[in-house]
């Protein structure tokens, strides 16, 4: 007990008179002024959905995840989304390990409030299969450094995580249509969550004298202020939640902070936005050289197991865990082999074959031979045998597309095609259709000859 | 024997290693590893009034937290919590500050294999930043037995997977001093030779157990280097107050 008060951390009587005796003349410790927010910075992780914060001297880390889970009984079409903050003991000497305190909980609760009661995360989206299956996302806030203002810092990294964050695209399916198929990132792009708006959450503290007010307080002024407000808008100018505590306040200055709040939210939002479109952009380059070494793995027939309810999290826990196994590796893995390909089509079952190909000629239709085998085994409930009977026919459809050219044929088209555009586009031809091509390529081939 | 892995590194090579000291404003010390993809960010508080109960009060303790990246904490948690403590009250010089305890708190950013050598790195650049008194410090590595027989270092995620045994291995970085090379040596062996923390898990023969001690000495000595680069380089930042 001693010791624990020994080592708290309180400010000594003279710096809080000097904090509170300046702020009376518009002077704040930090030097700045009293509605100036610090500068905020926006890092990404190397994987989807994970994002780092810094404000100032505060350190935030947002991580998403989602899993497969029944949805509520009274919300049978909509997913979940549930927010988990972490006061970890490195941000701040008071922070306790273990169960987080009081004011973990108030964070955690008032970004709920800003992000799922405010319907800014499309939760109708994230349904699978009606009253049986749908995502649940769920948010870690880590505070890593506690340097004043967690909630603001902390709002503004569980945004930006969700705004990268991408499920992996699932379909109905197999022989009565209620099997889920999952497709793996090389076969089809993730999706990102849809969003309605950003709320973002903005901090005021109020000091003895009700006139004066500060926005985004260091956690020394946070240790002398009598009140707080946290006011949640977005740049809409729609205000999606308001917690106050402290000594009273009156109205004008209420209102005041609020029309303070939704200007700050413009800006703040503008930076959220340029920081995900940078990442964004830089994400497709990643993904174009990625894809131009690379064809996606043979992936055993297992992995792309039809589901249903029982055991489905585990499955996808373990998934979703090889998703990203198989991400890094097709990642890492640098060459395809012409010889390599014939024995995809045969459908040889090795975890991970190196490929060795030339650099510049990127062949979907090797992927496409691939996915045909995968959906086969998927669909049928007998992964081996099945498969067999259906890469002749899915080798049948590709040929038929293609008017009855051979296998080699279709392939040095495509890489023609391939080297005269650069457009990204999704991997993963599944139905005839879709082997066939869209229609925007061809007419890009025709004028490129010309 | 050539062997190919998947990233193009040899048999013998690590991932570009990233350090940095002093990243966070509340800590005492604070640092953060990288080795590849494996990002882990150590911070230590300390020393601190008070023993736990069950600690010994004539010399000072240290507490260990470690928290993953997302997830309940559970079993595997505990136990490099409990290999990190052991490692680092071997290194630290516990006479020296009776009755305190020093906090490390280990959070992982991102596991993409030898996460437990990245981590004793990471807390001991900490204790570093934090100025705690060591005798020397610990640099870890982790090497793989393949089932052919072969040995590599530095696993990524995939390859720890595949690989018939791996071994974590932590030895006392390369010591240059100014005293006679004599009086440094420990039972007439140079104080590099030792080793300080060995956790192994899968199957191995005791020469694969041997020979991958070897390749981790050798890959030792490098990380030494670079630990010693990157503490010199990085000027002492005055002390933090509050």
């Amino acid at each position: 007990m001693d010791a624990r008060l020994a080592n708290t951390w309180r400010l000594t009587l003279n710096e809080k008179n000097f904090i509170k005796t300046a702020l009376l003349s518009e002077i704040r410790i930090d030097g700045r002024k009293p509605f100036e927010f610090r500068n905020i910075s926006i890092n990404f992780g190397r994987e989807d959905g994970s994002a780092e914060v810094q404000l100032g001297q505060t350190r935030v880390m947002g991580i998403v995840t989602a899993k497969f889970v029944q949805p509520y009984r009274d919300r049978p079409n909509e997913g979940t989304l549930t927010i988990y903050p972490e006061f970890s003991p490195m941000a701040d000497p008071s922070f306790e390990a273990g169960r987080s305190g009081e004011s973990a909980v108030e964070l955690g609760r008032i970004i709920d409030r800003g992000l799922r009661e405010s319907r800014a995360v499309d939760t109708e989206s994230l349904c699978i299969v009606a009253g049986k299956l749908v995502w649940a996302i769920r948010i870690d806030i880590l505070i890593l450094d506690n340097g004043g203002d967690l909630v603001d810092a902390a709002n503004i990294a569980a945004l930006a995580a969700l705004m990268t964050f991408r499920t992996p695209e699932c379909s109905l399916g197999g022989e009565d249509g209620q099997e889920v198929i999952i497709h793996p990132p090389e076969m089809r792009d993730p999706l990102p969550l849809i969003l309605h708006h950003l709320p973002i959450a903005i901090t005021f503290g109020f000091f003895i004298d009700e006139n004066v007010v500060v926005i985004d307080p260091i956690h020394n002024e946070e240790a002398v202020m009598a009140g707080r407000m946290i006011a949640t808008v977005n740049a809409n100018g729609d205000i999606c939640a308001i917690q106050k505590a402290g000594e009273g306040v009156s109205q004008r200055v209420i209102m005041q902070c609020l029309q303070l709040a939704i200007t700050k939210a413009a800006d703040i939002t503008k930076q959220i936005k340029a920081a995900v479109e940078a990442y964004n952009s830089e994400r497709a380059l990643q993904k174009i050289k990625r894809e131009t070494t690379c064809v996606g793995n043979s992936v055993k027939g297992d992995q792309n197991q039809t589901l249903d309810n029982k055991g489905i999290s585990e499955l996808v826990g373990k998934y979703m865990e090889r998703l990203k196994l198989i991400s890094v590796e097709s990642y890492a893995s640098q060459n395809i082999n012409a010889e390599e390909i014939k024995s995809l089509r045969r459908g040889t079952d090795s975890n991970c074959i190196k490929f060795n190909s030339t650099p510049l000629s990127w062949d979907p239709y090797s992927k496409g031979v691939d996915l045909e085998c995968l959906k086969a085994s998927v669909a049928s409930q007998g992964l081996s045998t099945a498969s067999e009977e259906k890469e002749a026919s899915g080798q049948e459809k590709g040929s038929e597309a293609e008017s009855a050219c051979p296998y080699e044929d279709v392939n040095s088209k495509w890489s023609a095609v391939d080297a005269s555009t650069t457009e990204m586009h999704v991997i993963g031809p599944k139905t005839l259709k879709d082997a066939v091509k869209p229609k925007n390529k061809r007419k890009k081939k025709v004028s490129s000859m010309i | 024997m050539e062997v190919d892995r998947e990233d193009g590194r040899s048999q013998n090579q690590l991932r570009p290693l990233a350090c940095s000291r002093n990243i966070l404003h509340r800590a005492h010390g604070s640092a953060s590893w990288s080795q590849g993809d494996t990002k882990v960010l150590a911070a230590v508080y300390g020393p601190k009034a008070g023993t736990k109960k069950n600690e010994n009060p004539e010399k000072a303790c240290i507490e260990v937290i470690w928290k993953p990246k997302t997830g309940q904490i559970g079993k595997p948690e505990k136990e490099y919590e409990m290999i990190l403590k052991r490692t680092l009250e071997s290194i630290c010089i516990l006479t020296v500050n009776p009755n305190t305890t020093t906090s490390i708190i280990v959070q992982v950013v991102n596991d993409d294999g030898a996460l437990l050598p990245s981590a004793i790195n990471a807390a001991c650049m900490a204790l570093v930043d934090a100025g705690i008194p060591m005798k020397h410090l610990a640099v870890a590595i982790c090497c793989c037995v393949a089932k052919s027989g072969y040995v590599i270092l530095d696993p990524t995620k995939l390859e720890e997977q595949k690989m018939k045994a791996f071994a974590y291995l932590v030895f006392p970085n390369s010591v240059r001093s100014v005293l006679p090379e004599g009086s440094l040596r420990v039972e007439g062996e140079p104080i590099e030779n030792g080793i300080i923390t060995s956790v192994t898990h899968g199957i191995m023969s005791v020469a694969d157990y041997f020979y991958c001690l070897e390749r981790g000495r050798a890959a030792s000595v490098k990380l030494s280097d670079f630990l010693r680069r990157n503490l010199q380089q990085q000027s002492t930042d005055s002390s933090k107050a509050g």
